[in-house]
């Protein structure tokens, strides 16, 4: 598959599990895009672990601009109180639509597991044709211990109520992926 | 099987028959799944793909004592405790011992079918700890006080209704049962709350890494995640048979499990946790113990039969695609592990005790078995294990009869001839008897039986066999005891189909019984006795085919090899006429051909007998000929499914015969044919009698019936 072909169907079964993806030019527009969309479904606080120096700056002007609280740490006290978790992926997977994180710091964690919405910033040139193309760097990363790897498609699900299925059981309820085509 | 805890099974299963919503939602799901499962694999060679992974399952198995050393090497290094538990007893101690070390009171779980195993919750809560099951499914039986229905879906045996009745009492303000994502809601801020109060989370495991020491958990819900996460101390019970020995296996069986389960690609959340990770709450760092559940694995694992049990991924298709599941759900076929695979387990885990109601219930339809991610022989391992029982408990007077009967032929035969005599009376006259005594057969009142042929095949053979002097193809009719001795027309149809073909056809007079009741009976050494007397008879090295117009008898008779194998003497003989085994459609195609299409269009709809479709792999030749031959054929959903006959299955287990039948029949109805066409002398059986029983008009005839009559016009 050329990237092309990757892009478009990693869209495809991202969106057939029910993510949300979305080009984006560079970080700023994926910011603005996060903000704006926690602002929308009336969210008033954004967390973002893990992204530090200019891009933090970025993010801090676009939660301003929307009027948001920002928060990077000590999520686990402010549970219930952020609304989205805004987080990056280290490898996209175009066969299943997946998205992978990589989720050793346990904030990261909070951010993607706690928050009503979960947006992950995805660079395409990461996006790969399935797992077993991706089999060296997950070893790899698996081998750095300890660690906590998430492969992640779509918003969390149920449908243990008569197959009727349903979003959102226990993690966000929405997963929005900027699929962002500069070079990360 | 005990009397009394016999009849008490029998009387669950009726309950289980009367309750419609189960049924309904059994029948919902079932037919669901078969959908979405197809587009799951749409394009993949899941034949291919299975055996791949059944192979890497068996690699991993031989090795398990080394793949845990290397496990628990890079695990411990990686800050995580590693303990090896030698069964139930054993591990509920070591995890209520962590709780105490660790001043757990508090303790969430995600599902963890090895917990169900060994009884987890009841122990820590008799311990005073306070448990709560954390996905979706599980907290609702949790709440109702029972075990799971299904292995991925384990309160599929309930009604919205009856969740939001539950859903009121646990949250004191009514719950409307239409809204099934307030319920959803509902749970999940409980849940939540509970979440963030415990001291320990227990979780399962889908693979454990030997190469990395990491462990992986796949879930839809992401309650695995924040039960890995959130409290400070994480215990994950996992089954031994979860060690594979590098990433590599592990990518293979995720590509299937998904699929397998619910047909989806992939489950939303794949975790991997390897090692103490970062936990605020735990001074910055996590208390991780991995408990691995021995419990008779490593002994299974050694065994040249069984260790296939061990290859199973839980993904919970064996008891999806079964029929027998599909009419009574899991509360009534498994008992913690659900379905096929189930009836095996539970022999090994939870003992023979546990297991004997269950053993017995299989139709041996073969659906699991294709269906099974891990190519295990589930039908042919049920078998295995209900031999073990009869090992164990002596052998009871119907197997004691069978083996002296079958292995003797003339005998056999004579018992056959006898019970044409006895049955007269009761036919008046006719081909059916449509009333039996009640003190013969009990509860068979569901299907009209036929009747003894007043001539059998055998002894018509002398007029009948075709005289061609110079033929071109040499068959060796197998006829199998109901052509024989009650079908004895399905074959002299089938001669009229190959008149002026050049065929000789010869007609073995040694031969008997295939075999397969014995098998079916686990009575293995009979199976092999008359096997190799037939092996004898027919002298397949003379013949280009060994035809047989019973798909049960031809999907036997390819059993051979396996059933002899290491005999010195017949085992080269079972491989040699096995390859030379031939159901009639796939003859007909390849060595016959028809007439130029004659019927006249007439509605026909066709019954593809578990042994043909999944037995020989032959799915679409017989619905070929018909409509080569002029039939109108009316396709219809469950045309694979099983008919109920399982040959004395139908005797043991009436009741469920009857409800799967039933089902069958509704939807040929629905299809307006007026015939009904299958290959296979049990399935005409069974479905002549259920037909005639319920006045239907509807015909059943033998494809080679069908396809003479087409020819006769
Ligand atoms: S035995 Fe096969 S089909 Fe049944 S649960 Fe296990 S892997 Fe799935
Ligand atoms: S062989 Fe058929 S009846 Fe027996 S367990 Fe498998 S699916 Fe069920």
């Amino acid at each position: 598959m050329n990237q092309n072909e990757l892009r478009q169907e990693f869209g495809r079964k991202a969106e057939a599990v029910s993510a949300v993806v979305t080009p984006v030019a560079d970080l700023a527009q994926a910011f603005a895009q996060a903000a704006r969309l926690t602002a929308l479904q009336g969210g008033k606080c954004l967390a973002a672990p893990g992204w530090e120096g200019a891009d933090l700056a970025a993010l801090k002007a676009a939660c301003e601009q929307e009027g948001l609280e920002l928060i990077t740490q000590g999520l686990r006290e402010r549970t219930g109180e952020f609304h989205t978790g805004l987080t990056r992926a280290r490898w996209g997977v175009a066969e299943t639509g997946t998205i992978v994180v990589e989720s050793s710091s346990e904030e990261l964690r909070l951010a993607t597991m706690l928050s009503e919405v979960h947006v992950a910033v995805l660079p395409a040139a990461n996006l790969r044709a399935d797992l077993f193309s991706l089999e060296q760097e997950l070893d790899r990363t698996l081998a750095d211990a300890p660690g906590y790897l998430a492969f992640i498609s779509g918003p969390s699900r149920t449908g243990d109520i008569e197959l009727v299925l349903t979003l959102g059981a226990h993690g966000p309820r929405q997963l929005h992926i900027m699929l962002l085509e500069e070079g990360s | 099987m005990s009397r009394a805890s016999g009849r008490e099974y029998h009387q669950r299963l009726k309950g289980a028959l009367d309750n419609t919503f189960l049924g309904q939602t059994l029948a919902r799901f079932q037919g669901n799944y078969r959908g979405s499962r197809q587009a799951g694999f749409a394009g993949m060679d899941f034949e291919a793909l299975a055996a791949e992974v059944g192979a890497a399952k068996d690699a991993a198995l031989g090795h398990l004592e080394e793949l845990y050393q290397q496990f628990k090497a890079k695990a411990e290094a990686a800050g995580a405790t590693v303990h090896l538990a030698h069964d139930a007893a054993h591990a509920r101690e070591i995890i209520a011992k962590i709780a105490a070390q660790t001043g757990s009171r508090r303790i969430i779980k995600s599902k963890s079918m090895t917990s169900e195993e060994i009884h987890l919750n009841r122990h820590l809560e008799a311990q005073g700890l306070k448990v709560t099951e954390t996905d979706l499914g599980e907290w609702i039986i949790q709440l109702r006080g029972e075990g799971p229905s299904h292995m991925v879906a384990p309160a599929i045996h309930l009604s919205r209704s009856e969740v939001a009745e539950l859903f009121t009492q646990v949250t004191g303000e009514k719950q409307d049962p239409e809204d099934i994502a307030s319920l959803v809601e509902v749970a999940r801020q409980r849940l939540r709350r509970a979440m963030l109060e415990a001291d320990m989370g227990i979780s399962g495991a889908n693979f454990a890494l030997a190469s990395t020491g990491s462990i992986a958990t796949v879930t839809n819900e992401g309650n695995a995640r924040l039960v890995t996460t959130l409290p400070r101390v994480h215990v994950a019970l996992v089954g031994l048979e979860k060690l594979v020995p590098d990433l590599n296996t592990a990518l293979k069986i995720l590509r299937l499990l998904p699929r397998s389960a619910t047909g989806q690609l992939i489950s939303t959340y794949v975790t991997w946790v390897t090692g103490a990770v970062e936990c605020a709450a735990n001074r910055g760092k996590k208390e991780l113990h991995i408990v691995f559940l021995d419990n008779g694995r490593l002994a299974l694992s050694q065994d040249p039969v069984f260790s296939q049990a061990l290859r199973c991924l839980r993904c919970g298709s064996c008891a999806n695609v079964c029929p027998i599941f599909g009419k009574v759900g899991g509360h009534n076929y498994g008992h913690v592990y659900i379905g096929a695979i189930g009836l095996i387990l539970t022999y090994f885990y939870h003992g023979p005790e546990a297991a004997q109601e269950l053993l017995g219930n299989c139709l041996n339809c073969q659906a699991c078995k294709v269906n099974c991610p891990a190519n295990i022989d589930l039908p042919g391992l049920i078998k295995k294990t209900a031999g073990l029982l009869l090992a164990e408990q002596g052998r009871p007077i119907k197997n004691q009869l069978l083996r002296r009967v079958l292995t003797n032929r003339p005998l056999f035969h004579f018992l056959l001839r006898r019970a044409y005599l006895a049955q007269k009376p009761l036919a008046r006259g006719g081909r059916l008897i449509r009333h039996l005594p009640l003190f013969f057969a009990p509860d068979q009142e569901f299907r009209s039986l036929p009747v003894v042929a007043a001539e059998p095949l055998r002894d018509r053979w002398r007029r009948l066999a075709p005289k061609v002097p110079k033929p071109r193809l040499r068959v060796a009719l197998f006829g199998g005891c109901l052509i024989d001795f009650v079908y004895p027309e399905q074959a002299e149809a089938f001669l009229g189909l190959i008149k002026g073909k050049g065929i000789q056809v010869d007609y073995a007079r040694d031969q008997s019984c295939c075999g397969l009741p014995a098998a079916m009976a686990s009575e293995e050494e009979t199976a092999r006795e008359v096997a190799r007397q037939n092996l004898a008879a027919m002298e397949a090295e003379w013949y280009d085919y060994v035809l047989t117009l019973c798909a049960s008898c031809a999907s036997h008779l390819k059993k051979y090899p396996e059933l002899l194998a290491g005999d010195p003497v017949w085992a080269g003989r079972a491989e040699h006429m096995a390859a030379k085994v031939i159901d009639l459609a796939s003859f007909l195609q390849k060595e016959a051909g028809l007439e130029p299409a004659a019927a006249q269009g007439k509605a026909a709809a066709y019954h593809a007998p578990c042994h043909l479709c999944r037995g020989l792999g032959v799915h679409d030749a017989s619905k070929e000929l018909l409509r080569e031959a002029g039939y109108d054929y009316r396709p219809y959903d469950d045309e694979e499914v099983c008919c109920g006959f399982g040959g004395s299955y139908s005797l043991d287990f009436p009741e469920l015969s009857a409800a799967i039948l039933e089902r069958k029949l509704r939807q040929v109805a629905a299809t307006g044919a007026d015939t009904l066409v299958t290959d296979c002398p049990g399935c005409v059986l069974q479905l002549e009698g259920g037909l005639d029983h319920l006045g239907s008009p509807i015909r059943v005839r033998h494809l080679a019936q069908a396809l003479a009559e087409a020819k006769d016009k």
